[in-house]
């Protein structure tokens, strides 16, 4: 195992929030079987005072959960280094089996949080702990994602071995493999580009739509979802190839670097939060029904959305920038 | 108005030193009425009144203004509540000291951003209609036992709100002064206000300005 501050860190942040989010959540399935609002019992006046505890709780968790993420991704870049073979976080996440699969699931749970705080900040607007039940619910299913978010973070961190030779980004994101990283990196650079120009743009359509449509909202949701996986494909495909200017060099991870100005951070730091706010406003028009929310909804829900408009606004004009700004000429190219 | 369905109050509960204060108590309280709560120290009555103006949370029960539960409410919506639905008068008056009459008034009404000048104006009514006109600029620690709770009395009506609550208003007045403050619960009655009264006075429950008299004993309806 490699022992630095940010490992000792993210292990100490992961075992914490494993063992808050356990005691959360049984409290949860509690609340869940006995939430009765119409009950002046002690049981109820009780389960009421304990939200404010451990909502407060879980709100940390969820919240350190986001920054974790943006920690575990720069430590693997710090740290690649040190192992033989490893030019940035990919080869620092391939040094074994557990890198990617925590990865992956570090940014199901930080979508998951981040709805959750949502819907947490809507319920603390409703006078009568309208979502209260919900979000315990809700709490309940990303417990076990949290729990086995630590489980293989700490497995990877453990497995960390500098006498293992790993692979660095050009043979994962190399276009002559049979990997989805390759896949992608094998994509047309004309059809990612109309793939995220055209995704981008009936996203952000959607959006305005939605200020005088309240179904478009949902529309809305969807497509911020569809947006990033689009987004993370055209990275992958062209965007990083213009940044390196350099055509067959297409990591996402090396984008992170200072040497490429820490682009990386411009592009993922609003593409995670436009489609976090994006999906929490479509969750956010599920609950427009319940009377006490009636006069909160519609205001949260267009602000989540207007923050999470701009913020994709900023990705398409960026990207927009780089791939007009860089000494690559990619397309007409392609025959070359 | 104000509706209490079997609410119980414990304090230190579980623990050696466990009291039942109040002990499922159902009444309604009706609007624009003056209702005292009588009972002897100890029988539940200011436990009772910090639950209905709710200063505090029952164990178990609710408490309902206008239909609404107050008692489970998140203390944002609570404190929203509390500023623009109840005024209180405690025992003590609990009058800052250090600040003058005009600013003690003053005090419930910052949280609401009411410009200063529209501010100062409503309190120098309030105090000219209490007979303080002269003493907005005093101390509290300058005023009389009558003149602190008509301060007190002006704090709680600051913010007009629907329900004033009066922990043992006339505990430390003479008959004179106990006199002038059921005066100002006749006028305060005029205005529409609901007054809620903790005493074991019979100067007060006996009071012709009183419309009901809810008994207590040993955190129970007697």
């Amino acid at each position: 195992m490699v022992v630095n501050p940010a490992i000792v860190a993210l292990v100490i942040a992961a075992l914490v929030s494993s063992l808050l989010l356990l005691y959360s959540a049984g409290f949860g399935w509690h609340l869940v079987r006995h939430w009765d609002l119409s009950s002046g019992s002690e049981l109820q006046i009780n389960l009421e005072r304990h939200t404010y505890l451990i909502s407060t709780l879980v709100a940390l968790v969820l919240a350190t959960e986001a920054v974790s993420l943006l920690l575990f991704v720069y430590n693997a870049d710090r740290i690649a280094p040190l192992f033989v073979g490893a030019m940035c976080a990919v080869g620092t996440l391939n040094t074994s089996a557990f890198g990617f699969p925590a990865l992956l699931v570090k940014i199901l749970v930080f979508f998951a949080a981040s709805t959750w705080l949502i819907l947490h900040h809507l319920d603390t607007r409703g006078y009568d702990y309208p979502l209260t039940r919900v979000k315990y619910g809700l709490l309940l299913a990303i417990a076990p994602l949290l729990l086995i978010e630590s489980y293989l973070q700490i497995r990877f961190f453990l497995a960390l071995d500098t006498d293992v030779i790993t692979s660095c980004c050009g043979s994962l994101f190399g276009t002559n493999r049979q990997a989805l990283g390759s896949e992608l990196a094998a994509l047309p650079p004309m059809l990612a580009m109309s793939l995220f120009y055209g995704t981008l743009t009936l996203t952000l359509a959607a959006g305005l739509a939605a200020r005088r449509w309240p179904w478009a909202g949902y529309a809305y949701a969807l497509l911020s979802a569809l947006a990033f996986v689009v987004t993370l494909a055209a990275v992958v495909s062209f965007v990083s190839l213009y940044v390196y200017e350099h055509p067959h060099h297409h990591c996402p991870f090396c984008l992170l670097k200072a040497e490429y100005g820490y682009q990386g951070y411009l592009i993922y730091g609003p593409l995670f939060l436009a489609t976090a706010l994006g999906l929490g406003s479509g969750a956010v028009r599920l609950f427009s029904g319940v009377p006490s929310l009636r006069t909160v909804v519609p205001s949260l829900a267009s602000r989540l959305t207007d923050v999470s408009l701009g913020l994709f606004f900023f990705l398409l004009i960026w990207v927009g920038i780089l791939t007009a700004h860089s000494a690559l000429v990619l397309l007409g190219n392609e025959g070359i | 108005m104000i509706e209490l369905a079997d609410v119980r109050k414990a304090f230190n509960q579980g623990q050696h030193n466990e009291l039942w204060a109040v002990r499922g108590v159902t009444v309604h309280l009706e609007a624009n009425r003056t209702t005292v709560l009588r009972g002897p120290s100890g029988s539940g009555k200011t436990t009772l009144m910090t639950l209905i103006g709710c200063l505090a949370r029952p164990t178990s029960g609710r408490v309902r203004l206008h239909g609404r539960d107050v008692s489970g409410m998140t203390e944002r919506f609570l404190t929203e509540l509390r500023r623009q639905t109840f005024g209180f008068v405690f025992q003590q008056f609990n009058l800052v000291r250090g600040l003058t009459v005009e600013e003690n008034v003053m005090l419930p009404a910052y949280p609401l951003g009411v410009p200063r000048r529209d501010l100062l104006r409503r309190v120098h009514a309030l105090l000219d209609t209490l007979d303080l006109g002269a003493h907005a600029q005093a101390k509290a620690e300058w005023l009389s036992g009558g003149q602190a709770q008509r301060a007190a009395i002006a704090r709680a009506l600051v913010n007009d709100p629907e329900v004033i609550l009066a922990d043992e208003p006339t505990a430390n007045l003479d008959t004179e002064l106990s006199q002038r403050f059921l005066d100002i619960v006749a006028d305060l009655k005029r205005q529409g206000k609901t007054l809620i009264i903790t005493s074991h006075d019979p100067l007060v429950y006996e009071s012709p300005q009183v419309d009901r008299v809810v008994s207590l004993r040993d955190g129970h309806l007697a």
